[in-house]
């Protein structure tokens, strides 16, 4: 029987990686697949026990291609589509910034990461983004932290009550 | 050539006060503080709501100099003692074999800790910009290093000197399947190093070592002593003479925060979550290492809770904090609810899930029934007479077919897992205070034990998202999962754990688990 380490679902995924042979084909890849099977807002569950494996995988492809085809200039500055990666940065900072309500921060957050997470953009940009956003996120998820009882959290959070003993 | 801020700093601080003329300990640590820069523009790699004041100090004043004379010096009598007198009298094979298996989770689990540990110090130091309180945070991580290696060291001195090696020498092989590993991660790993860096100090620092270090480090050398163990008294409270450093740091941490207006909005929620976290673990896990992984009893566990984290912790410790303005958890109060039952409500579980675990287990013995009746009235009725059940059906002997955990199915008595803590419980067959919650979010369904969990979750559930070992298993026979685990001997089919710690009993395989055809079900998926 297939077991947890060696299984049909990683033989596919292995064959799917192999066959994206630009930066552009395995950046493609590797942002759909997260936001299908890596989000924590995903409602696809299938690829539970393998995603994590199957997107170290995708990672690594992507980061070969960008050695091959990346300057060193470039790989330093810019994300896998070429634009400054800064730039990118600075736009979510702004928008981070700006917000007040920390179910939508998380998504700025969230988003950033799966969008971003290297070796789409570099790790000097992304690491320091990161640590902002995350600064802010816990910010206002601490904020008067105990201010809603359960059941309005549970609405808030949009989760439906299986079971309460 | 334009010379660095810092560099001019440093140049500036020396024309202020010459570098010391002699090597005193004491005089270099002076100096030392005179290099306290400029930090406003100062940022630390991590995540915090808080700003650490600039002018921090700590208590212990050591230089790294003087730290590795004194550590070298505790290093040479524990290794001289564990090495020559100890191996001599063949202490390693005096330790009662409950014993012996109690500490293949506790030294193994710590060692975890302990690594733990050396990162998030690494991380402190990185937030902090004190000098003084830098110094502090560099004295733990050299510390963690050296505790790292001592858990390290007892679990290897146990396999070649000492009885049953298989689980002292390679427990974290076991690590997907054993349901007590991903908890203790939680605690030991996660807690310690992820969210705000604060946080992690909180956790490490005020909670797990200033609460929880003297029921598990000092309190389990007595544990040890009373079982004929004399190597980890030797080695655990070397471990713990450093601790004081570590529930020092804790203190200065909450006291370069505490002027920060960011304290007053959010320490008592993080310090309320770091509780909750860490004693959702530890003290059912504690409890039932110490009375039922022994077989001479110290003190009945509550007694030792209630001292050390209601009283010491909770009152006096956190007390003296109160002017920073600490207050004691809300929680501490439900913890201490389930400080009495939880351990035993773990035990059944724990028993019954045998075959996953890394160590043998044995069942109580009717001398210690009779302890758990006296210091636990109206044990019996609930957890005794189950244990005599699972034993009249053969529960310790590989041809009865029987497991334990056959017996929850029979009754509908579902086991669950918390999504938070990662802790089993069994909410129609306890007397601890958990109580099922069962949340369904974007169609994937989250089981909680407490309310203080399903916050957490709710309030941040991208930071709670390991599969326990029934969603990562589900449909599949147990036998083939503890060999994909790797839970054999090195024979290859003798399982690493076994419900009997008898010299005369017969050791389970793989092919006596594989008779009864047990198959791992999520019981979320019936709800």
């Amino acid at each position: 029987m297939a077991n947890i380490h060696e299984n049909p679902n990683r033989d596919a995924w292995v064959k799917k990686i192999a066959a994206a042979n630009t930066l552009a084909a395995g950046v493609a890849l590797l942002t759909d697949f997260r936001a299908k099977h890596l989000s924590p807002f995903k409602t696809d569950f299938s690829l539970e026990l393998d995603g994590q494996w199957i997107e170290l995988k995708i990672e690594q492809k992507v980061a070969l291609l960008k050695f091959k085809e990346f300057s060193d200039t470039q790989i330093l500055n810019n994300n896998t589509c070429g634009t400054n990666a800064q730039i990118v940065a600075d736009v979510v900072l702004a928008k981070m910034d700006a917000c007040t309500d920390m179910y939508e921060a998380e998504k700025i957050h969230i988003n950033f990461r799966l969008a971003n997470k290297p070796p789409v953009m570099p790790v000097n940009v992304f690491l320091d983004t990161d640590r902002i956003l995350g600064t802010k996120l816990m910010e206002l998820r601490n904020t008067d932290y105990y201010a809603l009882p359960l059941e309005e959290l549970r609405k808030v959070r949009g989760v439906k009550v299986i079971t309460l003993q | 050539m334009a010379i660095s801020s810092a560099t001019k700093a440093a140049t500036d601080a020396l024309a202020v006060n010459r570098a010391p003329v002699s090597v005193g300990a004491q005089e270099v640590h002076k100096w030392m503080q005179s290099f306290t820069w400029d930090f406003d523009k100062n940022r630390t790699k991590y995540s915090t709501k808080y700003k650490m004041a600039n002018d921090t100090k700590e208590q212990f004043k050591l230089i790294a100099k003087e730290y590795a004379r004194m550590e070298s010096v505790k290093d040479e009598r524990q290794f001289g003692s564990l090495q020559d007198v100890l191996t001599r009298v063949d202490a390693a094979n005096r330790v009662h074999p409950k014993w012996n298996e109690s500490m293949k989770v506790i030294s193994n689990f710590l060692e975890v800790g302990e690594y733990n540990a050396i990162a998030a110090t690494g991380m402190l130091w990185d937030s902090a910009s004190a000098p003084e309180q830098k110094n502090g945070y560099l004295g733990q991580v050299m510390d963690e290093i050296r505790h790292t290696n001592q858990c390290g060291y007892i679990n290897y001195y146990f396999a070649k000197q000492g009885q049953d090696a298989a689980g002292h020498n390679d427990a974290r092989r076991t690590r997907a399947i054993g349901p007590l590993w991903k908890g203790m991660k939680r605690v030991f790993s996660d807690g310690f190093i992820s969210g705000d860096a604060v946080e992690c100090s909180i956790n490490l620092q005020l909670v797990g070592e200033a609460c929880f270090t003297n029921p598990l480090i000092v309190a389990v050398t007595e544990w040890a002593s009373a079982n004929g163990d004399e190597m980890t008294p030797t080695v655990f409270l070397s471990i713990e003479t450093d601790e004081l450093r570590h529930m020092a740091n804790g203190y200065q941490t909450i006291v370069s925060i505490a002027n920060d207006e960011a304290a007053s909005k959010y320490l008592n929620t993080d310090l309320n979550n770091a509780f909750w976290t860490q004693q959702k673990y530890f003290t059912p896990v504690l409890g039932m290492m110490f009375e039922y992984g022994s077989h001479f009893k110290v003190e009945p566990w509550v007694k030792t809770w209630n001292r050390w984290v209601y009283e010491d912790w909770g009152g006096i410790w956190i007390g003296r904090l109160g002017k920073y303005g600490v207050e004691s958890p809300a929680s501490l109060r439900d913890a201490k609810k389930d400080a009495y039952w939880a351990h035993h409500d773990l035990f059944l579980i724990a028993y019954a899930m045998w075959p996953t675990g890394f160590f043998r287990l044995t069942l109580p013995t009717a001398e210690e029934a009779e302890w758990y009746e006296a210091n636990y009235p109206g044990w019996y009725d609930m957890y005794g007479k189950v244990y005599e059940e699972w034993r009249a059906r053969g529960c310790e002997d590989p041809n009865s077919g029987f497991l334990p955990l056959q017996w929850f199915a029979e009754n509908n008595h579902p086991i669950y897992i918390d999504r938070v803590s990662q802790v089993p419980f069994c909410p129609s067959y306890c007397k601890g205070a958990s109580t099922l919650r069962v949340l369904e979010f974007n169609g994937k369904k989250h089981s909680f034990s407490d309310p203080w969990g399903e916050r957490m979750w709710l309030s941040e559930p991208e930071r709670y998202e390991c599969q326990n070992i029934f969603e990562q298993y589900e449909g599949r026979e147990l036998s083939e999962v503890i060999a994909e685990g790797h839970g054999v001997r090195s024979d290859g089919f003798t399982l690493i754990a076994q419900p009997h710690t008898s010299k005369d009993g017969k050791l389970w395989t793989l092919d006596d688990i594989k008779k009864i055809g047990c198959v791992f079900a999520d019981p979320l998926k019936a709800l």
